[in-house]
């Protein structure tokens, strides 16, 4: 049977002591609790006149995208099970939550989400929501499935099919080329 | 002032943050995250640019209160934590206007803004000004007309609730929103720093 070694997230964190900033991998980095997360959330599903559900995702996406594309890239990150266990393991270190990519392709995916910061602080704000409210996690997926497979971004989109914050165990969502 | 502002910032800016098993960060009372700074400033500068300029008032407005619900909730975590216990009380002689300066002390260690308070009126006004924060980032060439400092402008009213607006209220239904803030100068507007006045809410 192949063995195959877990390659270890390597964040190189440094605070800025002239400007203040915390980086990571070179990246403007800060931190924010579940209130905020969530009351962007809910503004963004309570803007419906611009789609702002969807430019929340493509913010997500545009900032996580440009994340691993650089870590893969400084890191010289090649395989796909590699670039995959990274994105898993930068969502996690992100506080984001514990993500399992169970199938992935050129072409469609599968994500788990184990847990999540987006449903479980939303629940903690305000209890469980009837529809999903992971417009971050939708454009981290799309991210990943973009850097992992060296396409441009909005290639994929991902469609939440189950969520915490509505009461399931936990959330999935199916990847697919738009 | 007793707060020694290099200290804390030096000691705070240590602290070590990251996902627990489950892949979340619990802690001063929240689920915490550590997120490029690039997704906050994108949705909001989006968010603002693209609203009819008859909705954009309603627009910052939510951006504020975001921030305004997460340093009033975040704020009083930070300020009743082992980690404030340690290294900013033995600083406190008078509260809360020691408090708020090491509040700010903490703001700026957690890279939110490289900020200070410059005028305190206790209980009914301050001035803080920010000479790095990362929302100035929206503009890489020129000035906008447009101030966009809505993290800094939410935390800091806030900060004047924890310190003068009564009883820290786990609900947010007391005790948020008894101060509002103007910013009246901005990085991103071409001054050299942004200028934040808070004062009592006035709606």
């Amino acid at each position: 049977m192949t063995q195959y070694k877990k390659t270890e997230l390597m964040l190189d964190k440094a605070f800025d002591a002239q400007s203040c900033r915390h980086l990571i991998a070179g990246n403007t980095t800060v931190l924010h609790c579940h209130h905020y997360t969530a009351l962007y959330t809910q503004l963004a599903m309570d803007c419906s006149m611009l789609d702002a559900k969807a430019l929340l995702a493509e913010c997500s996406e545009d900032a996580w995208e440009e994340f691993l594309h650089g870590y893969y890239r400084t890191h010289n990150i090649t395989s796909v099970r590699d670039r995959i266990s990274l994105a898993e393991q930068t969502y996690a270190a992100a506080g984001l939550g514990r993500m399992r990519v169970t199938c992935a392709g050129p072409e469609s995916g599968e994500v788990t989400l184990e847990h999540s910061h987006v449903d479980s602080g939303w629940i903690k704000k305000w209890g469980q929501h009837s529809g999903a409210v992971n417009y971050i996690g939708v454009g981290f997926i799309n991210a990943m499935f973009a850097a992992v497979f060296d396409r441009p971004v909005r290639t994929f989109v991902a469609t939440e099919t189950q969520s915490i914050v509505s009461g399931a165990p936990c959330s999935r969502f199916t990847v697919a080329v738009r | 002032m007793s707060i020694n502002r290099k200290q804390i910032i030096s000691a705070m800016s240590r602290i070590e943050v990251s996902g627990n098993d489950d892949g979340l960060i619990p802690g001063f009372n929240v689920f915490v995250n550590m997120m490029p700074a690039k997704f906050w400033n994108s949705f909001a500068e989006r968010l603002t640019r693209r609203v009819p300029p008859d909705m954009l008032e309603a627009a910052e407005f939510l951006l504020v209160n975001a921030a305004h619900e997460c340093g009033y909730h975040t704020g009083y975590g930070i300020i009743t934590s082992e980690e404030w216990k340690a290294v900013v009380e033995p600083m406190i002689e008078k509260a809360p206007e020691d408090v708020l300066h090491g509040a700010f002390a903490v703001f700026t260690a957690w890279g939110w803004a490289k900020s200070e308070i410059i005028e305190l009126v206790p209980g009914q006004k301050m001035v803080v000004r920010a000479y790095d924060y990362y929302e100035a980032d929206v503009v890489s060439y020129g000035a906008s007309t447009k101030p966009c400092a809505y993290l800094i402008r939410g935390i800091a009213a806030a900060f004047m609730d924890l310190a003068y607006g009564g009883q820290y209220d786990p609900t947010g239904k007391t005790g948020l929103r008894t101060f509002q803030c103007v910013q009246t100068k901005g990085i991103e507007c071409g001054d050299e720093y942004g200028e934040f006045v808070i004062t009592r809410a006035t709606a």
